[in-house]
């Protein structure tokens, strides 16, 4: 397809081929970063990535595409002077879900059909390699091929996810606009990151270097772990515990586990909500408020039990060892491993 | 299957699978990438060597002839290294394949063509409802099951079923979808649409929730939790026209002019959690009996078109028109040739290669096809005669 997108399309959606190639039709030079001139965008990268680092939030401030195209790549640069993996998913995530904001915006507008298949085409097809077409039998709705929902949607553990809760026909299922556009946010994030890890720019000009070096001295030191030796967790909880230092976006489901387990064995609040640090949209309000309802402290007072190891296994969250055997709750990993050490080491 | 097989109906077996392979191997079917595929071969030692790869069918079915397997297995899977273990492989896709068995359709007539062998007495009996021997009392029992029409038909109706979800849910042309008898109690269905190959186990088992009716939401249909109603009835976007929705619907008689309707069903059911029941029972009774863990499994090997059934001595046939097709005719595929066998259950009657059979004598004359589906099925063993006596051999079964 020969068409192209508007410039305030490029504006909302930065991470295009197309804002790749109006970037190099306008003979920028890395180094005119360093020109006064362009300090407010190197300003404006380093508040977006400060923001993502302290909130955990996307920032969803639309400036002109000039603007925006040159703040997205010099954030891209600020995040490669880090050199961290956490924040480089942090900000990939955070980069997804403001493009999902736009895309859910513009997917809902009423605006022409021609705009919104380019738009989907670019986004979908052209970045993604997925299909999807406006509905012409229900208006606002979306047309997804059930191959490309399939491989997808079991990233989500929610019930309505499941393909049987959709609606299906003659190979295609059926989405709003905010489905269609969910389905592909871990993507978005991971295609981000991807890139940023294959970019390798020339050189780092001396004010990214120098935003790049005090963003550092805010980061969290190191992810934190609770006290306890990681043998004493079982292992679908360690599995949590690395991937959230790893800087991973864990589904809510595993959230809930570890958060559940970490209850269950007398952690406080405070020590479980410092568990979540790391999270790429790690938001201390929320998640205190969170750990607090599983508690049974917030909303119906009612103490949530850790998810059965049945459970788990049906979310992709269970990671066995033959020290599993039998147990039918995580809960009584911990118990079982205490018995077992206080029997080996009796006589 | 009863598992007592003698020396001599091991050798009768052979030379049965033997001959079909030297005559009919033009009945084996070339996997496509032949060269990408991982082979299994089941022994009569009921031994499997897995891990095998063949460059061409000659090959394949040169050795066929050369080892006489039971059993003969390719993966649905194309690997880079087939021969190599599971995890180094690589992995490069797999068939989408859905296995519809008789033991997942509860069938009432199985108990009545069922039949039991005592391991410890050695006594065979029609199963019924007794668990354990009718003339020792021991609970040793081997069973072997002999599928009627009717269990034919059931088969029949939830492949029939089963085409429907893939080709007006999924969108399958019919052309893409292969229907086999597996040779004995089922039938596979192969989707050769490569779109659907790349899936994982995740996305193969949200599927077969799907084709199996598990895990609907009552919210799919549009009936939510209403914390001072019970529940609230908002009719999804898209309606009740297609797919599950449209089956749901059906079923209860309601469609999305009929709000009220739905209203008072709920009511009179008792409320939201029984609705909730209601559905998931409707979706159960309406899904496909698959067995999900053959469709979610993508390091699977599966018996291989046109080879022989070693639990029956059927072949693995392609169904061109499954109306039509009959599976104790079609598939049976073993030469005329005569052989004697003493069958172990009395007054047996089958229908097999479009004749009827009485078997009403212990020692009978009978054609090989019908001798190894009896030998295979655990029914009668393999005997010849003595030359110099003229009377028969009966050999030691070897439990």
């Amino acid at each position: 397809m020969n068409i192209r997108l508007g410039n305030a399309d490029l504006a909302r959606y930065p991470f295009l081929n197309e804002a790749a190639e109006y970037m190099s039709q306008t003979y920028f030079n890395l180094d005119d970063l360093n020109l006064p001139e362009l300090q407010h965008i190197v300003e404006r990268a380093s508040n977006r990535i400060r923001n993502e680092i302290i909130h955990g939030k996307p920032d969803n401030a639309l400036e002109r595409h000039e603007v925006e195209i040159l703040t997205f790549l010099v954030g891209i640069l600020i995040i490669k002077a880090i050199n961290s993996d956490n924040l480089t998913k942090k900000h990939c995530l955070c980069e997804a879900l403001r493009a999902e904001k736009f895309l859910v915006h513009d997917l809902k507008a009423q605006g022409e059909l021609a705009n919104k298949k380019l738009l989907i085409f670019k986004v979908f097809k052209e970045l993604l390699k997925m299909d999807v077409l406006p509905s012409l039998k229900y208006q606002l709705m979306f047309e997804v091929k059930v191959t490309d929902y399939l491989k997808r949607s079991h990233l989500f553990h929610e019930q309505e996810w499941k393909l049987i809760n959709r609606l299906v026909h003659d190979g295609r299922v059926f989405l709003d606009p905010d489905e269609t556009v969910r389905l592909i946010r871990s993507e978005l994030a991971n295609l981000l990151f991807e890139r940023i890890r294959q970019m390798n720019p020339s050189h780092i000009p001396t004010t990214i270097r120098e935003k790049a070096n005090i963003l550092k001295s805010i980061l969290p030191v190191a992810p934190r772990r609770l006290d306890d030796a990681p043998s004493a967790y079982p292992p679908c909880i360690n599995h949590a515990l690395d991937q959230m230092a790893a800087g991973e976006n864990l589904p809510h489901s595993a959230r809930v586990m570890l958060a559940t387990y970490m209850l269950a064995i007398g952690k406080n609040i405070e020590e479980i909500v410092s568990l979540f640090e790391n999270a790429p949209d790690y938001n201390e309000r929320i998640s205190r408020y969170q750990v607090e309802h599983l508690a049974g402290e917030r909303g119906s007072h009612v103490r949530y039990l850790v998810p059965s190891c049945a459970k788990l296994r049906n979310d992709g969250l269970c990671f066995a060892t033959s020290q599993c055997e039998g147990l039918i709750n995580p809960v009584q990993f911990g118990r079982a491993v205490k018995s077992y050490s206080k029997k080996a080491s009796v006589g | 299957m009863i598992l007592t097989k003698t020396g001599e109906d091991l050798h009768l077996l052979k030379i049965a699978f033997r001959e079909f392979y030297f005559n009919q191997g033009n009945m084996v079917e070339e996997p496509s990438k032949i060269q990408n595929r991982e082979f299994g071969l089941m022994g009569f030692d009921g031994v499997m060597k897995r891990h095998l790869a063949f460059s061409s069918l000659g090959g394949l079915i040169a050795s066929l002839i050369f080892e006489t397997p039971s059993d003969v297995f390719a993966s649905n899977a194309q690997y880079d290294f087939p021969t190599l273990p599971i995890s180094e492989k690589g992995w490069r896709g797999a068939e989408l394949i859905f296995d519809i068995d008789l033991k997942d359709l509860d069938m009432k007539c199985i108990r009545s063509h069922s039949y039991a062998r005592c391991l410890s007495c050695s006594s065979s009996y029609v199963s019924g409802s007794q668990e354990s021997c009718p003339k020792c009392g021991s609970n040793n029992i081997a069973e072997s099951m002999l599928p009627c029409d009717r269990c034919v038909s059931g088969l029949k109706n939830e492949v029939l079923k089963l085409h429907k979800f893939l080709t007006s849910d999924l969108g399958i042309s019919p052309e893409m979808i292969g229907t086999y008898f597996s040779g004995n109690n089922g039938f596979h269905v192969h989707v050769q649409d490569e779109s659907f190959n790349d899936l994982d186990s995740r996305a193969r088992a949200d599927l077969a929730a799907y084709i199996l009716g598990v895990g609907i939401l009552a919210d799919a249909i549009g009936v939510t939790k209403d914390i001072r109603n019970d529940f609230r009835i908002r009719f999804p976007i898209g309606g009740l026209d297609h797919g599950w929705r449209k089956r749901i619907s059906d079923r209860l008689g309601i469609s999305v002019s009929s709000q009220k309707r739905l209203s008072k069903l709920i009511k009179d059911l008792g409320g939201l959690e029984q609705f909730r029941r209601r559905i998931a029972e409707i979706t159960r009774d309406m899904g496909v009996r698959i067995d999900s863990q053959v469709t979610t499994d993508v390091h699977r090997v599966f018996r291989l078109p046109g080879t022989l059934n070693g639990k029956s001595g059927l072949t693995k046939i392609l169904c061109t028109d499954l109306n039509s097709f009959d599976p104790f005719d079609e598939s049976c595929q073993l030469s005329n040739r005569e052989v004697t066998v003493r069958i172990t259950i009395p007054k047996l009657k089958l229908r097999l290669k479009g004749e009827r059979f009485n078997l009403n004598e212990e020692f009978v004359r009978v054609p090989m096809f019908l001798g190894v589906y009896l030998i295979s099925k655990g029914l009668a063993h393999a005997v010849r005669l003595d030359p110099g006596t003229g009377r028969f051999i009966v050999p030691a079964s070897t439990p």
